[in-house]
């Protein structure tokens, strides 16, 4: 018997050693939120549903009152949440974090959400989703679990460090629906220097990708 | 994979969601083929998720907006199949014209150049229009008062600044005084959305009038 159980246990990390080193890694380092969409995923569990709502909700209304949709910012946090608890079946953590799917729900829902507003009740003629997918939506990637980690760590971490000036530029095109032109009108400042801090910002944070990377 | 990609500052745009209907199109079916680029959006979604973590202004909600969502929940069926299932048109650009590029009403505007307007599907002033270079055909030179972004979806055109083949994206503006030129074998159509009118550089101006009005 215990024969048995140990060289399964060497069998598990053997085959974890050869085939996919990467990604049993990655799994240990899998976040707490990621765990709790996933609680909600294999058996609708509230209880995560209430944390993730407890932790994500006030940041959602935030996000939505710095847009300007001051009126609908907990009708976006209702619409953020039901979406959350719909397509949670359909997260891959080894695509992105909770955070980040999180984030990219919940800008979708403000763009549907305008768009709504604007058109009225003419009909879309494409699907938010269609122009803005939602990460884990399409199979084509191979799963970089490990090295995408490792790139969010090293974003967390270097935005820290970042120049207030740089932040600034950041803040108002994510929080505040800015467009690089209105940004620099608002800071009365010329366009290329907002190109350019936004350039220097994505450098020190290793956004963009360097040659070898490519 | 492609070769021409949107810069850094139109991606993050793209990320934050404050690019215009037509040109988020344009960069979703660019991503659909570039590697590189939907590696590079990852870590823009990410960086987004790490300002909005870091907003330290976290508003209170409601105290019973939870119960709100969970009542909402359960008055639905469970997550319906319909939202699975798959449509008939693979290509975002296909779903909204509902049908194939090749069979589309195209205008003719020249020997070598089609037309068709889609203007009239969005919202603001942008034009959006399917140009169609045939095969090995030539168009005449001009260049751009605004700027123009320009998704190659079927076929290769090259001009003084390179060969753009499918899935490339390329913005033009009044630094290119381009004359493209359609390679051979396969028509070259291209999704362009241009924030200005086209000024002419060559003779066929008056011509050319519908197609740049």
């Amino acid at each position: 018997m215990e024969l048995i159980r140990s060289s399964q246990t060497a069998a598990t990390k053997s085959r974890n050693v050869t085939t996919a080193p990467d990604s049993s890694r990655a799994e240990r380092s899998k976040d707490h939120w990621s765990q709790l969409l996933e609680r909600v995923a294999s058996h609708q569990d509230r209880a995560a549903f209430h944390e993730l709502f407890e932790h994500f909700g006030p940041q959602i209304k935030y996000y939505a009152i710095s847009n300007g949709i001051a009126h609908q910012a907990e009708e976006l946090v209702q619409e953020v949440m039901i979406s959350i608890w719909r397509r949670a079946c359909t997260y891959d953590w080894r695509k992105a974090a909770a955070s980040t799917w999180i984030f990219t729900i919940a800008r979708n829902q403000r763009i549907d959400m305008l768009r709504k507003i604007q058109r009225g009740s003419a009909e879309m003629a494409i699907e938010t989703e269609d122009l803005w997918q939602i990460p884990g939506d399409d199979e084509k990637d191979p799963v970089p679990s490990l090295h995408r980690i490792i790139a969010e760590r090293r974003i967390r971490d270097s935005f820290e460090h970042l120049p207030q000036e740089q932040l600034t530029v950041l803040k108002q095109v994510y929080l505040e629906h800015k467009s690089h032109q209105a940004v620099a009108e608002d800071l009365d400042i010329p366009l290329g220097t907002v190109k350019s801090r936004v350039r220097l910002a994505l450098g020190k944070l290793k956004v963009i990708l360097q040659d070898q990377d490519l | 994979m492609s070769t021409h990609h949107p810069d850094e500052v139109l991606l993050m745009e793209y990320s934050a969601g404050t690019l215009s209907e037509p040109m988020a199109l344009c960069m979703r079916m660019h991503l659909d083929r570039c590697s590189h680029c939907r590696g590079q959006l990852d870590m823009l979604n990410s960086l987004g998720a790490i300002m909005l973590d870091h907003s330290q202004q976290a508003s209170r909600v409601s105290d019973d907006l939870f119960d709100n969502i969970v009542a909402q929940i359960d008055s639905e069926p469970a997550p319906r199949e319909a939202e699975t299932e798959k449509p008939a048109h693979d290509s975002p650009l296909e779903r909204l014209l509902g049908s194939d590029l090749q069979e589309l009403p195209w205008k003719r505007q020249l020997a070598d150049v089609s037309v068709y307007d889609l203007s009239d599907r969005f919202p603001g002033d942008e034009r959006v229009t399917l140009q169609k270079l045939c095969a090995g055909g030539r168009a005449p030179s001009h260049s751009h008062h605004g700027s123009e972004a320009t998704l190659v979806l079927t076929g290769a055109f090259a001009d003084a600044n390179g060969v753009f083949s499918k899935g490339d994206f390329v913005i033009l503006d009044q630094h290119h005084d381009h004359q493209p030129v359609a390679l051979h074998g396969e028509d070259c159509i291209t999704l362009s959305v241009m924030d200005a009118p086209v000024k002419l550089t060559g003779r066929l101006t008056r011509l050319l009038n519908p197609f740049i009005r």
